[in-house]
């Protein structure tokens, strides 16, 4: 690539040399600039086969991968990767329609039940952006120790997930402390709500630093003049945080909501720690009715060792995020219109 | 204090006002509300609004910091009873000495993976995970920051968008094939497949790193420039040190997303010897023995501490240049 390049700037500019008339075999621009070029492709190299590597042709092996029957077993991962499954190339992507009877066919009441769990734990996001926003304007405010504040709610954020998700799930144990003071049974025999509202709070409390120290920059970046003008009109406080603040900070909110849902689709420790992995037919039924998507796929990748259905319901799962992406983008964009 | 309220209050108006109307107006002119026609009090509705916003903010507060003291507090119990009653600090310690938790969650450890200080191992193995990737991957990722913000080469703008898009693809969908992809090379008993990707840079961390960039005067590259210096030497002694904040900043916060990585290190190591620490906790916490969970905690406890060590003493940076570029891992 970086040889094509080259050829093609220093040819450029031997042509515009030509025509101009004149007749030296290499200037010291034309050098200058191909320097550049040089230097600019060595720099961004790296970041660029590891993209390539590591992403695009990773993901077109994923692709290949999901039309393959590949277990591991019987021959290595170059020679699978050109077969397809005997059962026809879609075969994986047919069998998420199609139910499960009697142990035998699809498994698509696990593909949309674990998806639907996935999606449930996407109401944490509203939530914790409403705390966030009520807490973020709390700090903006002129008071002392803002910052300390910000500091202690960003430390969940850097928590290791493991540990906070073991954590709570000793809290959330029957006879722990929330459970208790709470009266009410969370993990084991509850409710499918009441374990999946363990998985909310948790994901909440851990990400309500992030999306804090985000809209705290975003509220202090916030034209001061707009505010003071709105506040001499006659404009409450309630007026100026909704009609002046909230249309100024609308990107910081719009970046967190797209960043949380594509993390939140890829939602899988929590559940994994609290809950259990999946454990194919033999696991528990509050694993079965909580785990996420990314849980189901490592679970048919680890459990049920099929490689090529697991990387199909990878791809399932990119084209859902991707399409849930596109959707928020073109809500954001009719908004613009308006 | 009221009647200093009073005295700024016009006396017709008041007379007009019944017993309960003329009390309501005196208690929220404590709080500087103006009620039935009197003026509000812009100080005292200020200082009213600071206590209340104190009071929520503390206890927001409290619920951030108080699981993990009690995180701290279960380590200490004796038994998972003892864990579950704990509030402020365990009834019933350890009778092997207070840290016995922390002693047992080693040896735990040692007798499932079937090897010696495995714990210890474990550390060590995050920190080669967290610790060599991201210095190279951030340097990496930097250096491309530089050539997308700073020079202009040909297909500069494709290349951008070419990594760009990669973000579009989530780590699950191809967690698969790579698993295979490094299994075929037989990297799965090695810890190659936790370092190699990672020192080939993140298009986020640069995209970042570009950002903070842009701010930067060009015309001290410039100068560099004529008076000789090579791309090399640029980005070396000018953009390193000037970028400084944003490339610590990234490293940090790679750091810490490298240091809590779950998902990765359980599909890709296969060998104990090599696992992470988080592979370790959640190995104790499936051991299912009797008074288990105050060891769990411990060794929790032991993966939390370095953590939060780093994030108190960079957290003027991190936060800060959270803030400043608007991104978060």
């Amino acid at each position: 690539m970086e040889d094509n390049n080259i050829s093609v700037v220093s040819g450029s500019a031997d042509v515009a040399i030509a025509s101009e008339g004149v007749t030296p075999p290499k200037k010291k621009i034309n050098k200058a600039k191909l320097h550049e070029n040089l230097w600019g492709w060595a720099f961004v190299a790296l970041l660029v086969i590891g993209t390539t590597v590591f992403v695009y042709i990773s993901f077109i092996m994923s692709v290949m991968l999901s039309f393959t029957d590949y277990t591991g077993r019987g021959g290595t991962f170059w020679e699978a990767l050109g077969t397809i499954h005997p059962d026809g190339a879609f075969t994986w992507y047919k069998e998420m329609f199609k139910p499960e009877v009697m142990g035998v066919g699809g498994d698509a009441q696990y593909v949309w039940g674990t998806m639907l769990s996935t999606c449930f734990y996407l109401i944490g996001i509203p939530i914790g952006m409403v705390l966030a926003l009520f807490f973020s304007v709390l700090m903006s405010r002129d008071i002392k120790f803002s910052g300390t504040f910000r500091v202690i709610y960003y430390i969940p954020t850097v928590s290791s997930t493991v540990s906070i998700s073991l954590m709570w799930s000793n809290l959330f144990a029957q006879g722990g402390l929330i459970a208790e003071m709470l009266d009410m049974v969370f993990l084991a025999g509850a409710t499918t709500l009441a374990q999946r509202s363990c998985i909310i709070i948790l994901t909440v409390w851990k990400g309500l630093g992030g999306t804090i120290v985000l809209f705290v920059a975003g509220l202090n970046g916030v034209n001061e003049s707009h505010c003071e003008a709105a506040d001499i009109d006659g404009a409450n406080a309630w007026q100026i945080f909704w009609h002046i603040k909230m249309p100024q900070i609308y990107p910081t909110i719009f970046y967190v909501l797209v960043t949380s849902v594509i993390g939140g689709m890829q939602i899988y420790a929590e559940p994994a720690l609290v809950f259990g992995d999946w454990g194919g037919a033999g696991g528990s039924i509050a694993t079965k009715d909580n785990t996420p998507f990314v849980g189901y796929i490592y679970g048919v990748f680890n459990a049920d060792h099929e490689w090529a259905h697991a990387s199909a319901l990878g791809i399932v799962l990119a084209i859902i995020i991707f399409i849930l992406t596109l959707v928020q983008f073109a809500l954001d964009s009719r908004r613009d219109k308006e | 204090m009221t009647e200093v309220i009073n005295t700024s209050l016009p006396q017709e108006e008041e007379v007009k006002l019944n017993g309960f109307k003329r009390a309501l107006q005196t208690f929220c002119g404590w709080f500087g509300f103006g009620v039935f026609g009197r003026n509000s009090n812009k100080k005292r509705k200020k200082l009213f609004f600071d206590v209340i916003g104190y009071i929520l903010l503390l206890l927001g507060a409290f619920t951030m910091i108080y699981p993990l003291w009690w995180m701290l507090a279960a380590s200490l119990a004796d038994s998972d009873m003892t864990l579950l009653r704990t509030k402020f600090w365990p009834s019933g310690t350890p009778y092997f000495g207070l840290f016995y938790n922390y002693e047992r969650s080693i040896t735990a450890l040692d007798r499932t993976w079937g090897l010696e200080n495995s714990l210890f191992r474990s550390i060590g193995n995050t920190l080669i995970y967290s610790l060599v990737p991201v210095t190279i991957g951030v340097i990496v990722s930097a250096a491309a920051a530089f050539a997308f913000a700073k020079l202009d080469f040909k297909g500069k703008n494709f290349a951008f968008f070419y990594c760009l898009a990669a973000i579009m693809v989530p780590f699950p969908s191809i967690m698969i094939a790579q698993y295979c992809f490094y299994d075929a090379l037989n990297c799965c008993v090695c810890p190659l497949a936790m370092v190699i990707p990672g020192c080939f840079g993140a298009i986020l961390t640069a995209f970042f790193i570009r950002q903070y960039l842009y701010g930067l005067p060009t015309s001290i590259l410039e100068a560099a420039k004529i008076d000789g210096a090579g791309y090399w030497r640029i980005f070396w002694t000018f953009i390193i040190p000037l970028a400084k904040p944003a490339i610590m900043a990234q490293f940090i916060l790679s750091f810490m997303g490298s240091w809590n990585n779950y998902l990765a290190p359980q599909l890709f190591v296969r060998e104990n010897a090599w696992k992470p620490l988080t592979l370790a906790i959640s190995a104790i916490d499936g051991l299912g023995n009797i008074d288990n969970q105050p060891v769990v905690m411990a060794a929790s406890v032991i993966a939390i501490a370095p953590i939060l060590i780093l994030f108190a003493v960079f957290q003027k940076t991190i936060i800060g240049s959270i803030m400043m570029t608007g991104s978060k891992e």
